[in-house]
């Protein structure tokens, strides 16, 4: 489903632990690049090329400002993970509707 | 094998007003399976089906009873009869290691007796993104994207059914 088609890029952006800690961080509040990668022991471009990968399955939005880089969390995204856990929980629902009902109907019969 | 993480794995529990013997056959018997499997008008093909340990489970499905696409490609890693069933599709038919998108998942099914019927469980563990992540460090994502973007297609489809 086209819904879901950004959700690959969603689990393999949460899958490390340095991009989790700036999603957590970005739930807080908008903040530069500067300040995102200050916890990190991680050089300028290795730490870019987690924003990248954040910015590019839409968990978060970057915008520049003269000589800064600021990120903001798009809540949309991240909530995607658990629309399509709940679809999943759906879908189970009704295979096993369906199957109470087989089993039910053809109980009847007998 | 117990545990279950909320964050990504789903339990659902329910009381089956049919004897146990009954809702194991539902499953296991590829005619009656095919009959529930997948939500009307959509119609189910049980390709591969052997249901011991190890044993395939394909099918696929159809809306036009014309043109089949994949549903499923997975195996039985356990199988206890009457009281267990499950299938993953983290390893595909073919013993091959599978990357279906977004995540692989094992579901497990169980069944118990109940007074009024059968105490109908399953669990649905989605795979930790992180094995993916391992991966794509390791360079084989690329070369997987082909595969996996024609099982995410195919696992969501699922979903949307």
């Amino acid at each position: 489903m086209a819904k879901y088609g950004a959700l690959d890029d969603v689990f393999v952006a949460l899958a490390d632990p340095t991009r989790r800690a700036v999603v957590r961080r970005l739930g807080e509040g908008s903040a530069s690049v500067g300040e995102l990668a200050q916890p990190f022991e991680i050089t300028l471009p290795s730490f870019m090329k987690h924003v990248r990968t954040l910015e590019s399955s839409g968990l978060i939005r970057t915008r520049k400002t003269g000589r800064v880089r600021m990120c903001t969390l798009n809540q949309d995204r991240l909530s995607l993970v658990d629309d399509w856990l709940a679809e999943q929980r759906r879908a189970w629902e009704q295979r096993t509707d369906r199957l109470e009902q087989f089993v039910t109907e053809h109980q009847e019969k007998r | 094998m117990t545990s279950i993480d909320p964050t990504l794995d789903l339990a659902l529990q329910r009381v089956i007003r049919a004897p146990r013997s009954a809702v194991w056959r539902a499953w296991t018997d590829p005619v009656h399976l095919q009959q529930w499997w997948v939500p009307a008008p959509t119609i189910a093909r049980i390709d591969q089906f052997d249901v011991s340990p190890g044993g395939a489970f394909v099918t696929s499905m159809s809306d036009d009873g014309d043109a089949f696409m994949p549903h499923t490609d997975s195996i039985f890693p356990v199988i206890e009869p009457k009281t267990r069933l499950v299938f993953t599709n983290a390893v595909n038919s073919a013993w091959r290691p599978a990357a279906p998108a977004p995540v692989p998942m094992t579901a497990e099914i169980a069944l118990a007796d109940h007074p009024e019927g059968t105490d109908y469980r399953v669990v649905v563990r989605h795979g930790n993104p992180a094995d993916r992540d391992r991966h794509e460090q390791l360079g084989f994502f690329d070369g997987w994207g082909s595969v996996t973007a024609a099982l995410a297609e195919l696992v969501e489809s699922e979903a949307s059914a």
